[in-house]
């Protein structure tokens, strides 16, 4: 926030534009923040990241650059039942404009994708994988290094949704191998407005524009148009700059912390938050038990038998000032899978403590006395 | 009018698709301070501000009837200093109490044509234009809470003339509660209106003698030209009785 405010009231001015000092400065901020986030994710070249609106415009561009000049009639996209709309819907629409089809992995009885079944999908129509590294409904993990392992083998791009994984643990772009990885500033203690996409640099420099007009041009003609090189080609119009750098500034906070340190809390809170809130009567939690998986996320996504998760929700609000989700958590797919409508989801951050899990609890059984006495 | 008389009157009101049946006979008031009345889930304990028991809802017809101003902006904002005048603990009491005097959908309108898109809980919603030119609209959900809106929403709205549901604006909803007047998907109070609005502005159309088909939310073009409505919410409007939606294809300029 301190860094977000000297930005606008200090040296408040366009990037990679203007010769003169305040401008200056703007661009080395904005681009010192590229570099962090690189480093952050251990990109080879910083050139690698893209800043984007957040993960969905993210894959936005992936789809639509990549997507559309690369997929035809025949191809096929591999993706779970578990993917956010963020990660499935661009690519019904390059699915609608190309005729590739769209294949779904589905769960095993644990409720995690099957993997087994994933690797019966791919084939040498298989152009593109798009999947989570960790479900923001389920909380379970993806073997993403195996999954690059298994699609390379039938030629296919990688696709990888961080956004529940890079602010929990630490995720190291060149060890998973994916082709392109995205995340969110917001998940991650930074602003809103502002995310990245990762991609190996000659991936990038082959796509073509996703958005067209300023910054990403070389020249401009009356009939035509040369782009820049990445990131910048993907990178059109003023940016969110005071966004940007405040996502460097996140990145220095997280990375003083240590994202091993928080991976390793976050873990023990995880399994904490699993039993407390199983041991509460008729509570239904979605996704792997921790005794059965290497990890489960400090998230829950859970319903209570006869009560209606957005009734839980509001109580929770409403009389005890817990705030949880509730709704399909933008799932629906996933959802619709497990057989239900909706689900409460209570997750948690390395800012969060035991104690406070407990408070949850407590809250949980006295809203569910309380709408089950009024029903 | 009582919620047991509103109870009973409900069915008269709606389309003969609609399935009304009251879960219980609702006594004079459902909420009796001796602590009675028939309740689907057993007793229930109800507060207010002053008494224990919610007064009953009434219907912008019914307070006409008794040459009351009926105007449904002054309906709601009457339920906003009713809803301020109860502590904040005892609100969700009384969104509950109203959900449980609100009828049940049967399934037959239990469907998707119906569904109020945008809420965090399935809400169904039923409008339609009576014999007397009035609004006649009926709801239910998932979520108690959200039949709790509902049945305020109804209270204000049914009875009312087209044109007064659609002169209630978003705004009008904000003494109700926190974002209660916001759009947005998480907004059940200003999700509900704007489909009882969609529902009004239908109405009007079809008395003026034009297509009661409204601004299409999602169109697929394909290849060869030709527009279809895709996804569930596209292809329920479609279908939706009230609506005689046309399709039309024309040719994709390449």
């Amino acid at each position: 926030m301190k860094t977000l405010d000297e930005y606008y009231r200090s040296y408040n001015s366009n990037v990679h534009r203007g010769i003169h000092v305040l401008s200056a400065k703007a661009t080395e901020a904005y681009e010192g923040a590229r570099t962090k986030v690189a480093n952050f994710v251990n990109a080879a070249d910083s050139r690698e990241i893209v800043f984007t609106r957040n993960a969905t415009e993210a894959i936005n561009l992936v789809a639509y650059s990549w997507g559309l000049s690369n997929l035809k009639q025949g191809d096929e996209i591999v993706l779970t039942v578990a993917e956010h709309h963020s990660a499935i819907v661009p690519w019904q629409f390059v699915s609608q404009k190309t005729g590739a089809t769209l294949k779904y992995v589905g769960l095993t009885k644990e409720e995690v994708p099957d993997i087994e079944q994933f690797k019966g999908l791919l084939s040498n129509k298989t152009k593109i994988v798009v999947v989570h590294h960790v479900s923001n409904v389920l909380g379970s993990m993806l073997p993403i290094e195996d999954i690059v392992t298994w699609s390379n083998r039938v030629g296919a791009k990688v696709l990888v949704d961080a956004c529940q994984s890079v602010p929990h643990m630490p995720v190291d772009v060149q060890k998973l191998g994916a082709d392109f990885l995205v995340a969110s500033s917001h998940k991650m203690c930074g602003p809103t407005g502002v995310g990245f996409l990762h991609g190996k640099l000659d991936i990038l420099s082959s796509m073509e524009p996703f958005l067209g007009g300023g910054e990403m041009i070389a020249d401009v003609f009356q009939d035509k148009s040369t782009y820049a090189e990445p990131p910048s080609r993907f990178e059109a119009g003023t940016p969110a700059i005071g966004e940007a750098i405040g996502l460097g500034a996140a990145i220095d906070y997280l990375s003083q912390i240590g994202m091993q340190k928080i991976h390793e809390y976050e873990k023990e809170l995880a399994t904490y938050l699993y039993e407390s809130l199983i041991s509460v009567p008729n509570v239904r939690i979605y996704g792997p038990a921790p005794c059965k998986t290497d990890h489960r996320a400090p998230l829950c996504s859970f319903n209570v038998e006869n009560v209606h998760p957005t009734d839980i929700a509001e109580i929770l609000d409403l009389q005890h000032g817990v705030a949880i989700r509730s709704g399909h958590h933008c799932a629906q797919i996933l959802h619709r899978t497990l057989g239900i409508n909706a689900s409460a989801r209570a997750s948690l951050h390395f800012y969060n403590t035991k104690e406070e899990v407990d408070v949850f609890v407590h809250a949980l059984k006295s809203s569910i006395d309380f709408l089950t006495s009024e029903l | 009018m009582d919620v047991s008389s509103l109870a009973a009157a409900l069915p008269s009101l709606v389309a003969p698709t609609m399935n009304l049946k009251p879960r219980l006979a609702f006594p004079l008031h459902p909420f009796s301070a001796r602590g009675g009345g028939a309740h689907p889930r057993g007793s229930v304990a109800v507060g207010c501000a002053h008494s224990n028991v919610p007064p009953p809802l009434r219907r912008a017809a019914d307070e006409e009837d008794q040459g009351e101003d009926a105007d449904p902006r002054l309906r709601l904002h009457r339920l906003a200093e009713e809803f301020r005048a109860v502590p904040e603990a005892g609100r969700a009491r009384r969104l509950l109490a109203y959900a449980a005097a609100l009828p049940r959908l049967g399934d037959a309108d239990r469907v998707a044509a119906n569904r109020v898109m945008g809420c965090v809980a399935q809400v169904w919603l039923v409008g339609r234009c009576d014999g007397a030119g009035r609004m006649r609209f009926a709801a239910d959900s998932d979520s108690e809470l959200s039949r709790g809106y509902c049945a305020c929403l109804i209270s204000a709205l049914d009875g009312a003339h087209p044109d007064e549901v659609l002169d209630v604006d978003p705004a009008d909803l904000a003494p109700l509660g926190v974002a209660a007047g916001t759009r947005s998907r998480a907004s059940t109070w200003h999700n509900v209106l704007v489909g009882m609005q969609k529902r009004a502005r239908a109405a009007i159309a079809v008395r003026e003698g034009r297509s009661p088909a409204g601004s299409f939310p999602s169109l697929v073009i394909g290849r060869d030209g030709t527009v279809r409505a895709q996804g569930s919410y596209a292809e329920a409007q479609v279908s939706s009785p009230p609506l005689q939606f046309c399709l039309f294809s024309f040719r994709c300029l390449d």
